[in-house]
């Protein structure tokens, strides 16, 4: 187990945990409220939508695609399930639906990239748009109050474990168990391959297609679940929920060093660096960064981010939109 | 000043009931008011619940003048989105328009050319910046802005025993309402409340924008609680952030005081369960109810729009005041005693 | 003389007609004078940045960080303009944030080695911020008449909007330079294979730091558009417009992978996405309809090609053509 974090580690991840490191030791030196549980809690729980769905974008993005649609499906399923649940549908159900919505956008998703072969940015730009306006003319003006949401996940919202939220918890155990089947199952290490150099993953025989529909529908099925922990989350939903974060996301995992040219990054990664995003924007408040000035700050750390893992990693320069081709 | 709003209420509540449920004939003429106007109700953006409880007010209205109404309207609150069907109003000769203007300045070319094209633009709910009050006939506004921005202030103060420091958390930083109301907020809270201060000093330097968005509202909610961990109250001056905070001031379990502006069906849980002592809004359904009323009448050349003239709608009067604003009244304040009844209506 | 073949383009453009004709049809509000200086003056700064942002993912790029230069540019205008400055200078103030803007992106881009998908959406953060810290809480309302009136009167004595004249001339130069001189021909080649381009002796790095500048250049003109068409200038203007820009840049037939398309079917692409909105609008589609026709849209414009390009192949493995 050791030996496994350490070699996951070390590459990539290093520079953005110490990255982490030094942004928290600064803010808490400056500000030692934020070395508090309610500090600490504040971060967790503050990320882990973010985080869940970084961890489902990393399975597209090591493949050299992308998928912009989870942040309208997240929200179209948060929305469901308040739904359904104030229907009096029971928490399977809700799930359920969740789940099939999520499968369906994946399966789209998938079907037109893996099989038709076409661009990943422009088909799930367009499914971005499709889910939010099916989202929205379903939900119209209503709103998901707290007395809407199944009591089990309003409970995984509310409540920590020994301290740490259930919800990050749920981030944490999908991290570790898709970070442990693409270090050690072969069809999620296909994905690398594929990512890295296309036409010789084909050559050796893997089934290329079907590597990534999977993985378009995995990446649906999950942010179809986060629902429930943006739900959670937030004991709230309208048809605007979850609008805007797929560039949270993708911002997430380029800055744990998940590499928009594919072929590297881990889940480890991503979800490192979607806890460093949302630090910084914590630390900018406690900083006493005056609110206006606090967006500029944060796109500057963002590009400094991605230029010292430019800086660090070995890889030759990106010459196109996804990098190398 | 509790009890004034308690009864004015009260007795607004029967009122508002009453618009809510009354189901008018089709061709009911009202004196003064032409049948058969072709009306545009546009939010801000449609699917926000505060709007559709103010075009349920409109709808009624127009049922009672004998109107045809369209509730039409951007699916994102902007200006340059609301232009585009500003200008399809144009189009489709509409003869009224009413709007809640989602952007104070960029929609203003639009109305005036609106207004070129002989429709008759009432704002309500939002009005335009007023250097460009000619854009529009009149506005329709809940309250004076003063009036909105010290009774929150008021609400706060009672919850927090009138000492403490205080925090804002608003909507997007160029909501102009919301910016109308916490300039009043300042100069008040100091002068009526000595023991009281804001978190950042002045109340520029304690504002926090949510965005009118739920996410990014709790972490601004967050945000305030870590940056000023002896914050005493919270004042949230819209809809979204006010609930946003209650949700989360409950599963944070913390000590902070929270009021602001929220729907009642919205905040009934939490106001229920003590989460918050109190909150408070105008009657989005009699605001939708009165600007009807208003741009029917002036289209009917029933009514001039200046200031000083007056209008009727549904029993009661309205006046215009300095600005070309008329005003519905003070905002309703909702508490456990009141809740059970509001929460139904909007 | 060249042979002619029937492309993407083509299609938009019978697209566009069709559009036109049949919502001429279903609305009688829709092929009307008014209606068609409306339609231009909502595409004009969608289709000014779409030409530049042609040439950049013709070349293998991509900005995101376009609507938020366009604001910095209007916030920019704005702010000087209230502090004093006179309202010509504040413009040419605007453009030339616009121009930094994009050399900013490009040497991020060519000079650091990042990836752009990745490094605009860092300063799509940062220059909407730059808004923020520009102009905080209050937005600038009270700009000179006389210039804008320019913002939403036509032309006078004809139905076109003024932003008609930047559009014409920008598109004309933009199509001369892209179809028929070396500038077009390297940021082909630059798309098509970029390593193969800097071997045969193309400035890669270079032209591609002059696309990123044309880019921001030519979203702070729109910035200028912008500015006088909503007689504001506001930090949150132009929200969200980057993907309006993206998706009609891509169902014109420009291809993400780069090396394919064609001006004028962008263009064909602006306009008929426009005029499909305002036909949607005018037989009263609602607002949520509109998202999903133009997700499907988008979804046609590389569903079809593809779908034209396999049942090509597939004929020609199975059948011997008479060709």
């Amino acid at each position: 187990m050791k030996n496994l974090i350490q070699k996951t580690l070390k590459v990539r991840e290093i520079p953005v945990f110490l990255g982490l490191l030094i942004v928290v030791l600064i803010t808490g030196t400056a500000n030692p409220a934020f070395f508090t549980l309610s500090g600490f809690q504040d971060i967790t729980l503050g990320v882990a939508v973010v985080a869940t769905l970084a961890v489902a974008q990393t399975l597209v993005i090591v493949m050299k695609h992308i998928d912009l649609s989870v942040g309208s499906t997240i929200g179209f399923s948060a929305y469901l399930i308040g739904d359904a649940s104030s229907k009096g549908h029971g928490f399977w159900y809700c799930m359920a639906l969740a789940l099939g919505l999520g499968l369906v956008v994946g399966a789209v998703n998938g079907y037109l990239v893996a099989y038709l072969k076409l661009p990943s940015l422009v088909v799930t730009l367009a499914t971005l748009y499709i889910v939010r306006g099916l989202f929205n003319e379903i939900a119209g003006g209503n709103t998901i109050t707290e007395d809407m949401v199944p009591k089990a996940i309003n409970f995984m919202g509310l409540n920590t474990f020994f301290g740490i939220p259930y919800l990050f918890l749920v981030a944490v155990i999908l991290m570790l168990v898709v970070g442990f089947i693409m270090k050690r199952l072969r069809p999620a290490r296909d994905l690398y391959a594929i990512g890295s150099n296309l036409a010789a993953a084909e050559l050796v025989g893997i089934p290329v297609a079907r590597r990534v529909f999977l993985a378009f529908l995995a990446t649906g099925a999950v942010s179809g679940l986060a629902g429930a922990v943006l739900l959670a989350r937030f004991n709230t939903a309208a048809a605007n929920s979850g609008n805007g974060l797929e560039l949270s996301v993708v911002a997430a995992c380029v800055v744990g060093g998940v590499a928009i040219a594919g072929g590297i990054g881990t889940v480890y990664g991503a979800v490192i660096g979607a806890v460093l995003l949302q630090a910084i924007t914590m630390a900018l408040g406690a900083l006493g960064v005056p609110q206006f000035w606090q967006l500029t700050v944060n796109g500057i750390l963002l590009i400094a981010a991605i230029s010292l893992d430019r800086y660090l990693s070995t890889r030759v320069k990106p010459t196109s939109i996804m990098g190398t081709n | 000043m509790q009890k004034k709003f308690a009864s004015v209420a009260a007795a607004v509540a029967i009122v508002g009931a009453l618009v809510a449920s009354s189901v008018a004939p089709a061709n009911a003429a009202v004196p003064g008011i032409k049948t058969g106007l072709k009306i545009a109700i546009m939010p801000k953006a449609v699917n926000i619940g505060y709007f559709t409880a103010w075009n349920k007010g409109a709808q009624t209205a127009c049922k009672e003048i004998g109107a045809k109404c369209t509730y039409v309207g951007p699916t994102e609150a902007t200006g340059p989105a609301q232009v585009q069907f500003i200008n399809k109003i144009i189009q489709q000769k509409y003869d009224v328009l009413v709007i809640s203007a989602a952007d104070q300045n960029a929609i203003v070319p639009s109305l005036r050319k609106a207004k070129a094209a002989g429709i008759t633009v009432v704002t309500s709910d939002a009005d335009v910046a007023a250097a460009s009050a000619s854009a529009r006939v009149v506005s329709v506004l809940p309250a004076a802005s003063a009036r909105i921005g010290t009774a929150e202030v008021d609400w706060i103060a009672e919850a927090v025993g009138k000492k403490g420091s205080i925090a804002v958390l608003s909507a997007a930083a160029t909501a102009a309402n919301q910016n109308a109301w916490i300039a009043a907020m300042g100069p008040y809270l100091t002068s009526k409340y000595p023991d009281m201060k804001w978190v950042g000093g002045t109340v520029d330097k304690s504002v926090f924008y949510g965005d009118d968005d739920a996410t990014k509202s709790t972490a601004q909610f967050a945000a305030i609680l870590s940056q000023y961990p002896d914050v005493a109250g919270i004042i949230s001056p819209t809809t979204v952030g006010v609930l946003a905070a209650a949700i989360e001031k409950k599963a944070k379990n913390a000590k902070v005081k929270v009021t602001g502006l929220g729907l009642p069906s919205q905040m009934a849980p939490y106001i229920e369960d003590g989460t918050v002592e109190k909150v408070g809004l105008w009657n989005p359904i009699d605001l939708g109810y009165v600007a009807v009323y208003a741009a029917a009448r002036a289209k009917s050349k029933s009514f001039t729009g200046k200031v000083g003239s007056s209008f009727k709608a549904g029993k009661k009067t309205y006046k215009v005041t300095a600005g070309g604003i008329a005003y519905l009244g003070d905002p309703f304040t909702f508490t456990k005693a009141n809740i059970a009844t509001f929460k139904k209506i909007y | 003389m060249k042979k002619f073949t029937f492309g993407w383009d083509h299609g938009v453009t019978i697209f566009l007609v069709l559009t036109v004709v049949l919502g001429g049809f279903i609305s009688e509000y829709f092929a009307t004078i008014d209606n068609l200086s409306f339609v231009i003056q909502d595409i004009a700064e969608i289709a000014i940045i779409a030409l530049a942002m042609s040439y950049l993912i013709i070349a293998g790029e991509i900005d995101l960080s376009v609507a938020s230069i366009l604001s910095l540019s209007s916030a920019t205008i704005g702010f000087l303009f209230r502090n004093g400055t006179s309202f010509e200078m504040a413009i040419v103030g605007g453009l030339i944030v616009g121009l930094l803007c994009g050399l900013l992106n490009g040497y991020l881009v060519t000079v650091i080695g990042l990836p752009s998908l990745a490094v605009t959406i860092g300063t799509l953060a940062l220059f909407r911020g730059l808004c923020y810290a520009l102009l905080g809480n209050e937005p600038v309302n009270e700009l000179p008449e006389n210039w804008i009136v320019l913002g939403y009167e036509n032309i006078p004595g004809t139905f076109l909007p003024w932003s008609t004249i930047p559009l014409v001339i920008l598109a004309a130069i933009a199509w001369i330079v892209l179809h028929y001189t070396r500038i077009g021909r390297w940021t082909f080649a630059i798309g098509i294979n970029a390593e193969a381009a800097k071997f045969s002796g193309i400035p890669v790095a270079r032209m591609k730091l002059g696309l990123f500048a044309m880019t921001g250049l030519m979203s702070g003109v729109a910035g200028v558009v912008y500015t006088l068409r909503f007689a504001s200038a506001s930090p949150d203007g132009a929200v969200g417009y980057e993907l309006g820009v993206i998706a009609a840049v891509l169902f014109g037939g420009v291809s993400i992978a780069g090396g394919i398309g064609t001006l004028w079917g962008v263009l064909a692409a602006v306009f008929a996405l426009g005029a499909i909105r305002s036909v949607l609008q005018l037989i009263d589609f609602s607002a949520n309809a509109l998202l999903i026709v133009s997700g499907a849209l988008l979804l046609i414009s590389v569903v079809v090609p593809r779908a034209i390009e396999i049942a090509q192949s597939r004929r020609k493995s199975t059948f011997v053509t008479n060709k």
